[in-house]
């Protein structure tokens, strides 16, 4: 069956979403699963009254056709239910209620349920929606707390001047590569900013969730084609006689994966 | 679908993915279907009537592309001639080596075909590709080995429009005694492919990717390269591919081939200049969008019926099933639409991040498209791209300034 074999209901809340937006404001809480690496992501939040009742519900999803029918329709399903009755939703009445998914998509109702299930945990453990914010849950694997992590590349001495680079004085030397920067502080920062003059593809990879960067790196950081990489811990390289690719650690998913990568940037001495 | 759109109503734009057959080259198959319908092995009157076309079509085909009819054996497609060839080529000078090197912005058939020779006692190397997607003839060169014997490199890519350099990568494995594979699916009808020029020892071709009917392709195997057949039977194609001939299809893929050969030059210029208004209003009108694969720009880099974009903050297939509602026919290479749930290996391999990779969306023209298209399709594609941006947890419009 093709992925989108789609029942009619499938497609009319795909089409005509429910419940679309964000909730702020006193006694909400908000449910994050899922991982741009599998496709799909979903928030989901929720407004509580003193009786327990799921009194306002509102969702966004990144994903395909049945991941946004079935954020769509567990919101419809739940608004008006206390939070147990809430927590007894099943993947499965998500799936029926949209009259059926192909094999393939339900994986999709079960992240609705699962995002579901987050912002009822947030609410019950006092989770303010900015401190949700910082931790997303993935299906798979528990959430790892973003503590300090040592880089230690294990091969890096074997690619310096094949790839890896610890200054860059000519930033035209990697024209057109694929540079990925270690995220060393403002400097660094600031240096992979500029190499977007020379090449369309700069990663400026970290460990934690965010850059350790000025407020002022930050901003002019948001507004550059730097793509951001973040909990990702760099392991080692590989390369048929000059650096290739990166085998990073992603620290949320708790999985290794390849980084395509033709020059390495890891600035020394970030004063 | 909504019931009022008809499909004939529909903006196609997927020409990668199935070419209309031309009705020139319909009108050249009847006569096979019930007039002309001999077994072109069989000795009587009729036999000889499907010969005589069989051998006329070949020799159209084969000067399409600058090669001798006796270097042209037909299959059921070029997914079979990629088996038949590389397999084929491995197998039977398995006594000089066992090792072939591809590229990562192979067609999903060449690398299953990899997976395929690699369980069966074979060693293959894959060369990574630049950020535009390009295979660089100095990387390659640097995994060959002693036991090399067979290169695979696809003259461009069918899903980001990169042509590669075969001429470049030809020549520089002239005289090595390692073979050369080309699958030319997605150039074919769109670039000059010339076996006269171009020293490579073995091509795969489409019929349909040049308006011919489906299910019937061709491998070009230059003479003096040695191939076993993958199909047993009967022994037809030199022995190399058994099995009746399709004469019908075989004389639509000869009708097609001619088409080309008279209108190729002007029907790519007129194709270029549909493309890159597409690109240029895209880039212009919707924010937080990027072309994946080498500049439009630059025409010797890219195939020109291909305009590859990925949109930040939105997946794949959700925009492929919104311009359906809209009467746009466009394609993704989103990991949700895809059999396997994986995003696609080329656009990895190029180097983007897994998000990336599902926010893509590709548009490829032909023949039949019409510049009005263009304005069809951007009157619903930056609506279908707010809306799914208003919906998503990752995407931010930058705040005014």
């Amino acid at each position: 069956m093709k992925s989108t074999q789609y029942t009619e209901k499938t497609l009319d809340h795909f089409r005509n979403p429910r419940n679309v937006g964000t909730l702020e404001g006193p006694n909400v809480a908000v449910g994050r699963v899922g991982n741009p690496v599998c496709g799909d992501m979903m928030d989901i939040y929720i407004r509580v009254t003193d009786e327990d009742r799921i009194e306002d519900i509102k969702f966004q999803t990144f994903g395909c056709g049945s991941a946004v029918a079935t954020s769509s329709m567990i919101t419809e399903l739940v608004k008006g239910m206390t939070l147990d009755e809430a927590l007894h939703v099943t993947r499965a009445d998500v799936a029926d209620a949209l009259e059926g998914l192909p094999p393939i998509k339900m994986h999709c109702s079960n992240l609705a349920a699962d995002a579901l299930h987050e912002a009822v945990k947030n609410w019950r453990e006092h989770v303010s929606p900015e401190d949700a914010s910082k931790k997303r849950v993935d299906k798979s694997c528990h959430a790892r707390p973003a503590a300090v992590v040592e880089v230690e590349i294990s091969n890096l001495d074997e690619y310096k001047g094949k790839g890896v680079y610890t200054r860059l004085d000519d930033l035209s030397e990697v024209a057109d590569q694929r540079v990925v920067v270690l995220d060393t502080g403002d400097r660094s920062a600031q240096l992979a900013i500029d190499l977007t003059e020379h090449t369309g593809r700069v990663v400026l990879m970290t460990t934690s969730k965010e850059p350790s960067v000025s407020s002022a790196v930050r901003s002019a950081l948001r507004l550059s084609d730097v793509k951001l990489l973040s909990e990702a811990q760099p392991l080692e390289l590989e390369g048929e006689g000059e650096l290739e690719r990166i085998r990073v650690h992603d620290l949320n998913e708790d999985e290794d994966y390849e980084l395509t990568a033709d020059a390495l940037v890891v600035l020394e001495d970030e004063s | 679908m909504p019931s009022h759109i008809s499909t004939t109503d529909v903006v196609y734009a997927d020409y990668q993915a199935s070419k209309p057959v031309d009705a020139r080259v319909v009108e050249a198959m009847l006569p096979y279907f019930t007039r002309i319908y001999g077994n072109a092995a069989s000795l009587h009157a009729l036999g000889d009537e499907a010969t005589a076309a069989l051998e006329s079509a070949r020799l159209r085909i084969a000067a399409a592309f600058g090669a001798q009819p006796s270097e042209i054996i037909f299959t059921s497609g070029a997914t079979e001639a990629n088996n038949l060839g590389i397999i084929g080529y491995m197998q039977r000078n398995r006594r000089k080596g066992n090792h072939v090197v591809i590229t990562e912005a192979e067609h999903i058939s060449i690398l299953n075909i990899a997976k395929y020779l690699e369980k069966n006692g074979f060693r293959v190397t894959r060369c990574p590709i630049d950020l535009y997607g390009r295979v660089s003839p100095k990387k390659l060169r640097a995994r060959i080995t002693d036991d090399t014997i067979l290169v695979s490199v696809g003259w461009a890519s069918s899903e980001i429009g990169t042509i590669q350099p075969v001429q470049e990568i030809a020549e520089m494995l002239t005289g090595t005694g390692i073979a050369l594979h080309t699958d030319a699916v997605a150039a074919e009808g769109l670039v000059p492919i010339d076996m006269s020029t171009t020293p490579v020892s073995l091509m795969s071709l489409s019929s349909n990717d040049i308006y011919g009917p489906r299910g019937l392709g061709a491998l070009y195997v230059r003479k003096g390269t040695q191939i076993a057949p993958v199909l047993m039977g009967g022994g037809q194609e030199h022995g190399l591919r058994s099995g009746t001939e399709d004469v019908a299809a075989i004389a639509g893929m000869a009708a097609a081939a001619d088409i080309m050969t008279a209108e190729m030059s002007a029907e790519t210029t007129r194709i270029r200049a549909i493309r890159d208004r597409l690109v240029e209003r895209v880039l212009a009108e919707i924010p937080d969008v990027h072309l994946n694969g080498a500049p439009a720009t630059e025409p010797g880099r890219r195939l020109p019926n291909n305009a590859h974009f990925r949109f930040a903050g939105v997946e794949g297939e959700a925009m492929v099933l919104s311009l359906r509602d809209k009467g746009v026919a466009a394609a993704t290479g989103s990991a949700c639409s895809s059999k396997t749930l994986e995003p696609s290996h080329t656009l990895i391999s190029c180097g983007l991040l897994h998000e990336e990779a599902h926010g893509s969306l590709e548009f490829t023209f032909g023949r039949f498209s019409k510049s009005e298209e263009v304005d069809r399709i951007m009157a619903v594609l930056p609506g279908v791209i707010a809306r799914l941006r208003a919906l998503s947890p990752l995407y931010e419009a930058a705040a005014p300034a």
